[in-house]
């Protein structure tokens, strides 16, 4: 039997729309309760004797909390310095195996949302899902144990960006990221690309859905095929020409989704019940929406050539198969996402021979991210990268947030200062992603600065932390500046530290926590 | 003497878009004052021709925009009629949403037009002077939305030395950071030095009470304050005449006239860099209603003012109003996409063909004369 959905639901009776408009509602209304259970605290308190970093420089333990993680929380150092760094690399590398429950219940009433069939998010108001989604991502990347995959979603999120401000990518979205990015973040990139390929937010959001061949003269949209290698896979000198963007349209032809409407157009009249009852055309359920699907009729089924490989006419829906295996075994591509990821962890310029030792690892291990990665951080260039990179506003909100064992509801008032700073969480509206490099970062200081007061002297809606209690907790001034600075503090620092007049927002504006 | 805070000789420019929320009535703001179309539509509400200020033999000036004459008289001003989107179902969040974007694409078309140009050095390269941030300029590099640019500063609230400790941090830097750093604290001192007390130049006024004059009014003191200002964003509201039009457009479109008049007065030679775009999601139906009013309708006016534009004339194609040139149910049609107004505009504050490629995708630019 087909469920039925919430607007079949909704207009069984006037009865039931008045019951079902408060489920209809429940996003929203998850928002509220999520807010009152995360009023009980989502931050851990602190126990026991914590032992900040004793070394004046980043020394490896710091080093690897710095970038595999959002910024460490205060008790992470002692830990990680009791189990040892590569224990610690290989239980950030199996996210199943860190216990994460306290986290997860707090944000599962959220979450059972992703889990739908897609077409009953198509049934949600227009801005109920986004808001979601940025919330759960930003409460994830603080409190979640599993950082290094956090951070991964965060790299692939910008790596396949899909902005939900397009069209009804702003229902599919929260389906990209669970069934794209966070099923794929630490496994295959092969699948990871694949099932990006088909994802109904990313047909809408470059314009696969459209592309269509069904008459002589129709020619193919190249939009996706063309990002598909410039930003995914082979990169923009990658060695693929217009021809290759052209074959790769053509091969991708005929598959597309269910859209709201065909017009593209994207205001929901769910809640105007005047409208509604006057188009009894738009009775008719939605839950089908987001549905994709190959239409043969509109295939391009002659034979194509891809990066110099020949694909043979009349295969179809396998066409897709043969384009992602190709771009995702090009030798480019290994060369392309090794740099990626030794820009997100090395260094904005990273040396020639650690993207050489990433590449070949991603090619060895046919796409393999956890190897990939395993690889990475055990470069020479990787460990001796201490303290040079400047963290992204979301890295360093978040950042803040995690060493001050903050409580936060996530919600708009910490968004507001990552939209000063031009990061808030899916709002890059071009397919490149948010930049991975200082450079298009440092405009956003006086933010910076401003939430550190903020966060300091507890003036950030939503969000509080004890500040004398952590200071006690750590024991003193030294400790807390260590803790916050992943080092002992420099002269200088110190002597600002007290006479800033607030000591705790001058070393989360200072210089040494821009840096990670 | 601090160097303009920006990295390359076209920041110097500042782009100001002023959005008229509601759908503004572009044949009252500009009368088609020779066309008796526009009369027998529009028994109770047209506007005689000799109220109205002549532009161009063709088309007379709202008399409440008089303020405005000198600078179309000195070829300062250009009008752009039956202008708007493609967006066919004159709701007011599809066609504002459309038009920010500039398409049916993610993120603003100012947003992507700050993107493509790289970088800015300045923290104070996009601002919106409102509570929020228009969807204009999502995606912008470090936009900020404030009432009062007060707002960017420490706070009155912080710690008597926590900046000048936190300089002297900075001051220890060496490479990006503190430059970063340095080019913070010069905004913020020249923000601090701003009076904003201070009388306009030139002998402009703004209304105290009027929120778009005192938008106006603070952006002129960004730009004076050379802060690296790239872009700006103020909205007009309150144009959405369905009921007794007169009654409620009358006070918008002295605001209108009186404050991009002050704006222009104010700025004085530096208006030569400072480009005002002023744009609505819609026009509204050329017929009155039964209450005085106009419903939502397609085709409205655009205005573009200084940075070189060549105004003095009316530009863009019109057509007249007879029944055959309106679309159905009687508007005056889109015959000028905002796209082509915007886009030459664009091109002077910086934007190459190929950074012109990522604002307007999937659009054919017929970029006008402007």
């Amino acid at each position: 039997m087909k469920p039925v959905s919430r607007r079949e639901f909704l207009l069984t009776g006037a009865a039931a729309f008045a019951f079902s408009a408060v489920i209809f509602r429940s996003a929203q209304g998850w928002l509220a309760d999520g807010q009152q259970y995360l009023g009980m605290g989502l931050a851990e308190p602190l126990n026991g004797k914590i032992t900040p970093p004793p070394n004046d420089e980043i020394d490896p333990i710091a080093h690897t909390l710095n970038r595999l993680t959002f910024g460490p929380t205060p008790g992470e150092y002692s830990r990680v310095a009791k189990m040892g760094v590569a224990a610690y690399i290989d239980e950030q590398l199996a996210p199943e195996s860190i216990e994460n429950g306290r986290c997860n219940r707090a944000l599962a009433r959220f979450c059972d949302l992703w889990g739908e069939p897609l077409g009953e998010h198509y049934e949600e108001d227009d801005d109920a899902l986004s808001p979601i989604l940025r919330r759960v991502t930003t409460l994830r990347a603080i409190y979640s144990k599993q950082q290094l995959f956090e951070v991964m979603c965060e790299f692939w999120s910008d790596h396949f960006n899909i902005d939900p401000g397009k069209g009804d990518c702003r229902w599919s979205k929260p389906s990209d990221d669970h069934n794209v990015v966070r099923k794929h973040a630490l496994g295959n990139f092969r699948d990871m690309l694949r099932a990006s390929a088909l994802s109904p937010a990313m047909l809408w959001y470059l314009d696969g859905h459209a592309n269509e061949k069904r008459k002589p003269e129709d020619k193919a949209n190249e939009n996706y095929a063309r990002e598909l290698m410039e930003l995914h896979t082979l990169g923009i000198h990658g060695g693929y020409s217009q021809q290759d963007v052209m074959e790769v349209a053509r091969c991708l032809t005929g598959w597309t989704l269910r859209s709201k409407k065909k017009t593209g157009a994207i205001k929901s009249e769910l809640f105007n019940l005047k409208k509604a009852l006057s188009q009894p055309a738009n009775w008719k359920p939605l839950n089908d929406r987001g549905e994709v699907y190959f239409q043969p009729q509109a295939h391009d089924g002659g034979a194509k050539t891809v990066l110099g490989q020949a694909i043979p006419a009349g295969l179809g829906e396998g066409d897709i198969e043969r384009v992602i295996d190709i771009v995702a075994t090009h030798p480019s591509t290994a060369r392309f996402l090794a740099t990626k990821l030794c820009k997100r962890f090395i260094a904005d310029e990273p040396a020639e021979s650690a993207v050489a030792a990433v590449a070949k690892k991603f090619t060895e291990s046919k796409g393999d991210i956890k190897a990939t990665l395993r690889t990475l951080f055990a470069t020479p260039e990787f460990l001796s990268s201490a303290g040079g990179k400047m963290k992204r506003p979301f890295h360093y909100i978040v950042s803040a947030l995690r060493v001050t064992n903050a409580q936060t509801d996530g919600d708009k008032p910490v968004l507001q200062f990552l939209e000063k700073m031009g990061q808030a969480p899916f709002r890059y509206p071009t397919p490149d992603g948010y930049p991975l490099e200082a450079t298009a970062w440092h405009a956003t200081l006086l933010w910076r600065w401003k939430f550190a007061l903020a966060l300091s002297n507890n003036q950030i809606g939503g969000t509080s932390i004890e500040r004398a209690k952590l200071q006690r907790q750590l024991g003193g001034d030294t400790a807390l500046m260590a803790t916050v600075l992943n080092r002992r503090a420099s002269a200088e620092e110190g002597d600002a530290f007290l006479k800033s007049g607030d000591g705790l927002a001058l070393l989360l504006a200072s210089p040494g926590f821009q840096r990670c | 003497m601090l160097a303009n805070l920006s990295a390359n000789p076209d920041d110097k420019r500042t782009l100001v878009v002023v959005f008229l929320r509601g759908g503004a009535d572009g044949l009252t703001l500009v009368v088609p004052t020779e066309d008796d179309h526009y009369y027998k539509a529009r028994p109770r509400l047209a506007l005689k021709k000799k109220d109205t200020i002549a532009l161009d033999g063709n088309f007379g000036l709202n008399p409440h925009l008089a303020p405005l004459e000198a600078a179309w008289k000195d070829g300062d001003l250009a009008i752009i009629h039956a202008a708007g989107c493609e967006d066919t179902t004159r709701s007011h969040f599809e066609a504002q949403d459309l038009m920010e974007h500039g398409g049916f694409v993610a993120g603003g078309w100012l947003g992507r037009f700050l993107r493509a140009r790289g970088p800015s050095r300045s923290p104070l390269s996009a601002v919106a002077l409102s509570p929020t941030m228009p969807e204009v300029l999502s995606g912008a590099p470090s936009a900020a939305a404030f009432q009062r640019i007060e707002e960017f500063s420490f706070g009155k609230k912080s710690a008597p030395n926590f900046p000048a400790e936190l300089r002297r941090l900075y001051e220890k830097e060496t490479g990006a950071l503190r430059v970063a750093a340095e080019n913070t604290f010069a905004a913020i001192g020249r923000i601090e030095a701003i009076d904003t007390k201070a009388a306009p130049e030139n002998g402009a006024t703004y209304e105290e009470k009027d929120s778009f004059h005192q938008g106006l009014r603070q952006v002129a003191q960004l730009i004076r304050a050379d802060v690296g200002l790239d872009a700006a964003s103020v909205d007009l509201n309150g144009w959405d005449t369905h009921f007794t039009q007169n009654l409620v457009i009358d006070d918008n479109i002295k605001s209108l006239g009186s404050g991009l008049a002050s704006f222009r007065r104010d700025m004085g030679a530096r208006m030569a860099t400072t480009t005002v775009v002023v744009m609505s999601e819609f026009g509204r139906r050329l017929g009155e209603n039964s209450s005085l009013g106009t419903d939502h309708g397609r085709g409205g006016v655009m205005f573009a003012m200084g940075g070189g534009v060549r105004g003095g004339k009316m530009l863009g194609t019109w057509s007249g109003l007879t029944r055959e040139m309106l679309e159905d149910p009687g508007d005056l049609p889109v015959w000028n996409n905002y796209r082509d107004i915007l886009a030459p505009i664009l091109t002077r504050h910086g934007a190459n063909a190929e950074a012109m490629g990522k604002i307007f995708p999937d659009y054919a630019l017929k970029p006008l004369e402007l």
